[in-house]
């Protein structure tokens, strides 16, 4: 497949989100055009990643050697393939949620764009183009945070924006760091750093790596530039769903892990008090979100500040720098996706439905709703992490990273206790809900007149298949494993 | 997948026979209830051939390797089959009982659906050849088991259940660590793997397999119902339905000490400290809970109870098993007969509980006295397992119990012989027999209630139930009862082959010498439990626990304190409140510290005070010049009036006026300076001098005075 192909999934969508607002279409016209493009790219981009272009596609030369280009990876592919995998199905839900919101034309217009920015980030060759992409990753999702309109939407999503920038900015004097140091900024697995070059300005090249952990890691919401994360739970859920438990936050995970394995490299880093800086950030982001979500009582922000502690999960495996390490970050950054994006589809399934937000309104919802609460059951449990569900397997990695690391650096055995710790959290926050729902003991809305049901096929649709895939993925991930180990140790 | 399919059709069948119930259910109460008793019969079917498939081939395996990322791996030896059919058993005879029991109750759809689940999870757990099968299935049972607990979904019950949930969940997760350390330091968790790979690394790894066996010791040890883990059985063993009960009694610990056993044999193989370890655990456990039995004044209660300290008797026998070494046959048999009579004994006395509870829709004593007075069957089963439970001879617990007894004698007797101090084990020979004896007081104490006394105003009543169990119930009560009974009074020929299959499993051998179950050896224990028994009962339950109610009539008193119970005194403080507290204290401070919006404040304060210095520098530079170098002059400009004539004059007269000021003029003193009037006087002179000199005529007098002075030198000179 010629390599040229590989525009058309970056661009599709931004082209056709763009134009949409033009056509002037009815509801029902505009969802289908819409639904078909995101399945067009969604197909394009699959056929990408079957038929892998060898080659990258130079779009255009920056100045000196730096390009806007094209090219896909191992790393690369898994994160296509996230994505053409969840946007239709959260497209799908969208069309259903948003039905009686306003200004919706102009919601669609961005969140297909998104799609298309967020292709971009997986599919870019070098630290320039990812960079880029970034950036405009935050300008075209601030609008779908704003999206509400609300005094508190337009504060978050002020906070969001100031967050990403502030980060980008970070993320910047990297990318001056690498082109300075490395000469080149392309992707290469095991890092491009040349070390003559390096010399004696070790530690600066390590300072500049916490600075962009850091400036990435602000969309992946990492302690303590996580305080935007919760407060955009004010956007409509396909958004927080899809863009705050996957699309966005992954790609600051994702970034961390392009910049920590094909750009710096871990063997700078490995064993370094970066290397400690950095693993200790992780542990404190998901200290501080599972202990946070127990505290939440407002159901949406509770997977909010989940996210947090989650997104951590994956950086904590990244941070182990180990081939071993990143397959257990990858393996999380799948999984997790589909049980975040699944159990917020389940809150915002009980918003739409019955308007309630709180966890302790939902007090005998689930026999009113039991399609919805039996998949958040489902999700729920493979947060926690108990076996036969999806997240067990990537939080074993996680562990079985650590143990490795724990032999040369005794630190990593902190990583053990700290999973362990938010475990319990993850089960008391998780279950807590599912408990209020199921079995209420008092004052249930269960037995109450209220007119409250599942919602329709098209919210029920995706939630369905992410419960399938959590399932499959828990009892089978050997797999999808094969192809993360072979991304992990730079063979695929 | 490969092996033998015959174990993994054991497991996937319940699975798949869960959702076809609940599918039917969801049509047909009637076919349903059915269906699930063809399924726990069809399921004992197949666990028959797995058997038979094992008596013709020997131990039988089953891999699947792909399952949850690490592998399933299955196996058949004796033990396994033994608690395989025990487990089938159970669920068949409680699934037959259900249908009666459950006749009345909402909700079945969901509990049957999980009643077979947990099925399929705890035959998983029996069959599990390595520790990672065994977590697995472990979780599913744990998690499905919660759903029974709660089912009234009373608040007793959901309190229960909030308990055993987060016991469960904690003890899990404690546990998958245990897990981790192991398999970091061992390498494999197989456990057939276990020994010889744990003690190639013993030396260097020492402490994280300690670490490693102490972490699953917490995680078995809580489902088991171990000290000080024990705080869940006595509450949710009580609120669950009855058939639920029996198996949470019977079968869902032993799943536990499943797990303990199988950390001593093959871990901690012949290990005195794990040993130790295990035995005061289990010594403590066992006379807690025939402690609290004999308090409790509650039917399912009191069972409960008695199961935590029948339990603790197990884990006694555990611990004798690792102290004893490889001479340790004793011990091993009398674990694995005990876990076996356990299982059946409780069996059939929470279905005997439920009889109770589903005709009277009570379990307090006070009320449910009398029900069984004339009920000969229900009595006859209950008192068998009573009997059992008591370790009377004849019945099958006096032959488990005599070989646990036997053991701790002849490690007595060891020690003894090695010299070295065996007053411990004296203590704990004396604890285990006065546990024995508190066992047939409680027993006694349930047993007098409600079989042989009268209720003192319903009597009439209950003896008029005639038709309190249907065939079916019957046949789920009397056949574990007839081979209780067998067992019993046929040792040789039944337990010692139960012994012979299991014990290769904890790696025991053929004893030494044939144990003579009748010896007047092994009778003396047994009858000096029975003595402090009738003790027990007759000094303290009769004469302590029991009293007049304001009616005069006799009734059994709770003398427990409720405030004594360490799940509301300790857990739930510490764990709930404490715990939470503190660590929500600390990150709700980091949430509203707002580290980075502070951060960023702090940052612009800095930035715009160095902007505001860069923004200044020129000037401050330029005045900085100005100031030194470039300074102006800086002397006043004193306007002078005067010449310097008038000026000293003025000033003279100025100071002679002071003077005179302040001495003759003080009333009146003179204000006015005479530098000005000097000044004044002297400006007007000049002005007048300039006037005069700028005039004509005084240009004319110049001239006429010049005149005049010519005319004189000519006249003089």
């Amino acid at each position: 497949m010629s390599s040229v192909y590989l525009v058309l999934p970056v661009v599709l969508p931004i082209l056709g989100g763009a134009v949409m607002p033009l056509l002037h279409l009815p509801e029902k016209q505009r969802n289908a055009f819409l639904e078909i493009l995101i399945l067009a790219t969604s197909v394009l981009a699959a056929l990408c990643v079957l038929r892998r272009p060898k080659e990258g596609f130079i779009l255009f030369h920056l100045t000196g050697n730096l390009d806007f280009a094209l090219r896909l990876d191992g790393l690369g592919s898994v994160f296509v393939c996230l994505i053409a995998f969840l946007w239709p199905l959260a497209t799908l839900y969208a069309f259903e949620y948003m039905r009686h919101e306003e200004r919706t034309t102009s919601f669609f217009s961005f969140y297909t764009m998104t799609c298309g920015v967020t292709m971009g980030i997986a599919m870019a060759e070098n630290l320039v183009t990812m960079y880029l992409f970034y950036e405009l990753l935050t300008l075209v999702s601030v609008y779908l945070v704003m999206h509400p309109m609300t005094k508190k939407a337009l504060h978050a999503s002020r906070v969001y924006l100031y967050y990403s920038i502030g980060g980008a900015a970070f993320a910047f004097v990297a990318l001056v760091f690498v082109i300075i140091f490395g000469g080149t900024t392309d992707f290469v697995m095991g890092g491009v750093l040349d070390m003559s070059r390096v010399g004696d300005n070790i530690t600066i090249v390590q300072i500049v790596y916490l600075l962009a952990f850091w400036g990435f890691g602000v969309k992946a919401a990492v302690f303590p530039f996580q305080g935007w994360l919760p407060q955009a739970s004010v956007a409509p859920t396909p958004v927080t769903a899809l863009l705050h438990a996957v699309a966005v936050v992954k790609s600051g995970a994702f970034a961390v892990m392009r910049l920590t394995y094909y750009c710096f490299g871990t063997e700078l880093i490995r064993g370094t008090w970066v290397h400690f800086v950095v693993m200790s950030i992780a542990m404190l982001s998901i200290l501080y979100g599972s202990t946070m979500a127990v505290k939440e009582t407002h159901f949406k922000r509770r997977l909010a500040f989940s996210t947090v502690s989650n997104l951590s999960y994956i950086l904590l495996g990244v941070t182990m720098m180990s081939p071993q390490g990143l397959l257990a970050g990858m393996a999380h950054l799948v999984f997790h996706a589909f049980m975040k994006i699944g159990a917020f589809f389940c809150a915002g399934a009980v918003l739409h439905q019955s308007g309630k937000t709180y966890v302790d309104e939902l007090n005998g919802l689930a026999k009113k709703m039991p399609f919805v609460f039996t998949t958040f059951v489902v999700f729920g449990l493979s947060l926690i992490g108990i076996p036969v569900f999806a997240g067990f397997i990537s939080k074993w990695n996680i562990a079985a990273a650590a143990m490795e690391l724990g032999t040369d650096y005794p630190f990593a055995y902190g990583a053990v206790a700290v999973l362990l710790y938010s475990a319990l959290m993850t089960a008391v926050y998780v279950l807590t809900v599912a408990v209020r729902a199921w079995f209420p003991d008092q004052g249930s809305v269960g037995e109450s007149k209220e007119d409250i049901t599942d919602p329709n096929w098209e919210m029920k649709l995706p939630l369905g298949i992410f419960t399938a895939a959590v399932l499959i993925w828990g009892l089978g991930s050997e797999p999808l494993m094969q192809i993360l180990r072979a991304v992990a140790h730079g063979v695929f | 997948m490969n092996g033998d399919f015959e174990l993994f059709h054991v497991i996937w069948f319940p699975f798949m026979a869960a959702f076809l119930c609940y599918l039917t259910g969801m049509r047909h109460k009637m076919i349903r209830d059915r269906v699930l008793q063809l399924s726990v019969i069809l399921e004992m079917g197949l666990m028959v051939l797995a058997a038979g498939a094992y008596f013709r081939t020997g131990e039988l395996e089953f891999i699947w390797e792909d399952f949850c990322m690490q592998g399933l791996y299955l196996k058949l030896d004796g033990f396994r089959l033994l608690y395989g059919c025990i487990a089938a058993l159970m669920w068949m005879m409680t699934g037959i009982f259900s249908r009666e029991y459950f006749a009345h109750y909402r909700n079945r759809n969901r509990y049957y659906f999980f009643y077979l689940l947990t099925l399929g999870a705890t035959v998983g757990v029996f069959l599990s050849g390595d520790l990672y099968t065994t977590f697995v299935f472990f979780e599913i049972m744990s998690l499905a088991s919660y759903v029974w607990v709660i089912h009234d979904e009373k608040p007793a019950a959901m309190k229960a259940g909030e308990i055993y949930l987060a016991i469960a969940v904690i003890g899990g997760l404690v546990m998958l660590m245990g897990l981790f350390l192991l398999y970091d330091a061992a390498g494999t968790l197989r456990m057939s793997e276990l020994h010889d790979a744990v003690e190639a690394v013993m030396q260097e790894k020492g402490m994280q397999i300690y670490a490693a066996g102490l972490c699953m010791l917490f995680g078995f040890g809580a489902k088991a119902g171990m000290f000080p883990l024990h705080v869940w059985l006595p509450k949710a063993h009580p609120v669950a339905p009855a058939p639920a009960s029996a198996l949470l009694s019977g079968i869902l610990t032993k799943t536990g000490v499943f797990g303990v056993l199988v950390i001593s044999a093959e871990i901690f193989r012949y290990d005195p400290q794990w040993g130790r370890l295990i035995l005061y655990l289990g010594t403590i456990t066992m006379f807690g809970g025939a402690f609290l039995a004999v308090f409790s004044i509650d039917l399912k209660r009191t069972l409960a109870c008695s199961s935590m300290s029948q339990i603790g008797f197990i884990l006694v026998g555990a611990g004798m098993m690792e102290l004893l070494g490889a001479e340790n046959a004793l011990a091993v048999r009398g674990t694995i007969l005990h876990m076996v009579n356990h299982s059946m004994i409780k069996l059939i006395l929470f279905m005997a509980a439920g009889v109770v509870y589903r005709n009277l829709h009570a379990l307090d004593l006070n009320e449910i006295r009398g029900f069984g007075y004339q009920k000969p069957l229900l009595k006859a089963i209950f008192l068998t397992g009573a009997l059992s439970i008591g370790g009377i001879p004849g019945f099958s617990g006096y032959v488990s119990k005599t070989l646990l007894h036997e053991s701790i004698v002849e490690y007595a007797s060891e020690l003894a012989a090695h010299g070295e101090p065996s007053l411990w084990i004296r203590g704990i020979e004396w604890v285990f027999l006065l546990t024995g004896g508190m066992t047939i007081a409680y027993m006694t104490k349930l047993f007098a209630a409600v079989f042989l006394e009268k209720h003192p105003d319903r009597q009439q009543e209950y003896d008029a139930k005639t038709a309190y169990m249907n065939q079916e119930s019957i046949f789920a009560l009397l056949t574990p009862a007839v081979l209780l009974v067998l067992m019993g009074f046929l040792p040789y020929l039944t337990m010692n082959r139960i012994a012979d299959l299991a014990q290769g499993f904890l790696h025991g051998e053929m004893p030494a010498h044939a144990v003579h179950y009748f010896s007047l050896a092994s009778l003396k224990g047994a009858v000096i439990s029975m003595t402090i028994g009738v003790l027990v009962y007759f000094g303290m339950i009769r004469r302590y626990l029991m009293g007049k109610d304001e009616k005069g009539r006799t009734c059994y008193l709770n003398v427990w304190p409720g405030w004594l119970d360490l799940e509301d005194l300790v857990y739930r403080p510490v764990f709930a409140k404490a715990a939470a507290a503190f660590a929500g204290y600390f990150c709700g401070l980091a949430d509203r510290l707002y580290l980075v919006r502070n951060l960023l404040k702090g940052a612009l304060e800095v930035s715009a005070f160095l902007s505001r210095i860069c923004d200044y520098l020129m000037d401050t530079v330029l005045v900085l010049f100005r100031s030194t170098t470039h300074k102006s002059r800086t002397e006043r400009h004193v306007y002078l009036i005067g010449s310097v004539f008038s000026r000293t004059l003025g000033k003279i007269l100025d100071q002679i006026v002071r003077v005179i000021n302040h001495t003759i003029r003080r009333k009146n003193p003179i204000e006015r300076s005479f530098v000005v009037t000097f000044a004044e006087w002297e400006e007007m002179i000049n002005r007048t001098n300039r006037l005069i000199g700028a005039s004509l005529s005084f240009g004319l007098m110049l001239a006429a005075i010049g005149l005049a002075l010519t005319l004189v030198y000519l006249l003089w000179w």
